[in-house]
């Protein structure tokens, strides 16, 4: 019975494996066999075939976006839900979040050319928001994006200064 | 004796309920997890229990144990096996909820939907429903043995 029941097992962990990997290989939302889990690295992703993070846009280095929105060097867009904007932000940063992107568009369309540098953050390494914003105006021909992967979470456990709404 | 007779006349159809039960919900739960890899794969990363190098293996191929175990425990090929798997599989399930329950580490679950919402609540729920499950399959392996 046991000697029935482990061929069973390896059986069916044999078949499950021949089509978990064929299904993934020719999926298009399929995942590269290692992914980017490594927090230092920048925002955290499976690197799937539709992967949103695209690491070639993130600063890893808080120090360099403290320095970054201090000489206020890029147009700082926090793309969280308004209310945790409300609650805190990086100084100088505009409300953006991802769920308004049509609309906010549009009312920076004209404000903001095309060659300003922008520099979008969410809540953390966890988020990928920041990057779906940042491909998204990079596709409407803002090629000057970059993004902060830590978020709001890394700049709040820096302790580095928050200005908060006061609509 | 007249229980006895009871228990016997009713435990196949137990036997039959157990199977349908704990193989549909194997292979729901399998369905988000194959559709959004990616997803599932930041869910077991929001354990914060895996190895990071192991992270993308297991959102490969949980799913598709889940998926064969859960069709071969409904269709009886290899059911005693398919049974093995899936209490393997719930034993894994009660370890992670209830580690990351009792060092009070947020985390979604990800069993069916994957939320973004983190509640005690709904995962001391789940919780008890997996160990429910992990009993109701140990009942199985009892009976298809004894069979």
């Amino acid at each position: 019975m046991i000697g029935k029941d482990l061929k069973g097992i390896f059986f069916l962990l044999f078949f499950s494996l021949i089509i978990a990997f064929s299904y993934n290989h020719f999926s298009a939302c399929g995942l590269a066999l290692s992914g980017r889990w490594e927090p230092s690295k920048g925002v955290v992703s499976a690197r799937s075939k539709t992967d949103d993070v695209n690491a070639a846009i993130q600063i890893n280095n808080p120090e360099i976006i403290q320095q970054i929105v201090q000489d206020k060097k890029r147009i700082v867009l926090d793309v969280r839900p308004r209310e945790l904007y409300n609650q805190g932000h990086l100084p100088g940063a505009l409300s953006f979040p991802l769920m308004e992107f049509d609309q906010k568009i549009i009312q920076i369309l004209d404000s903001i050319s095309r060659q300003s540098a922008l520099l979008v953050y969410c809540s953390s390494v966890k988020c990928t928001d920041s990057h779906i914003v940042a491909q998204r105006l990079i596709s409407l021909g803002y090629d000057n994006v970059k993004v902060f992967s830590g978020g709001f979470g890394q700049w709040q456990e820096k302790g580095y200064e928050i200005e908060k709404y006061e609509g | 004796m007249k229980l006895k007779n009871m228990k016997d006349k009713y435990s196949p159809v137990l036997c039959f309920i157990i199977k349908l039960v704990l193989g549909i919900t194997f292979i729901y739960a399998s369905y988000h997890k194959i559709a959004d890899p990616a997803g599932f794969a930041r869910i077991l990363y929001g354990y914060a229990i895996f190895p990071n190098f192991s992270i993308n293996f297991l959102a490969i191929t949980v799913p598709f144990l889940e998926l064969v175990a859960g069709f071969s425990l409904i269709f009886g090929l290899f059911s005693r096996s398919a049974l093995l798997i899936i209490n393997a599989l719930l034993m894994g399930f009660i370890f992670l909820i209830g580690f990351n329950l009792i060092r009070g580490h947020e985390f979604d679950c990800g069993c069916f939907v994957f939320s973004s919402h983190d509640k005690i609540v709904s995962n001391i729920f789940l919780l008890i429903r997996d160990i429910l499950f992990l009993l109701s399959g140990i009942y199985l392996l009892r009976k298809i043995k004894a069979q």
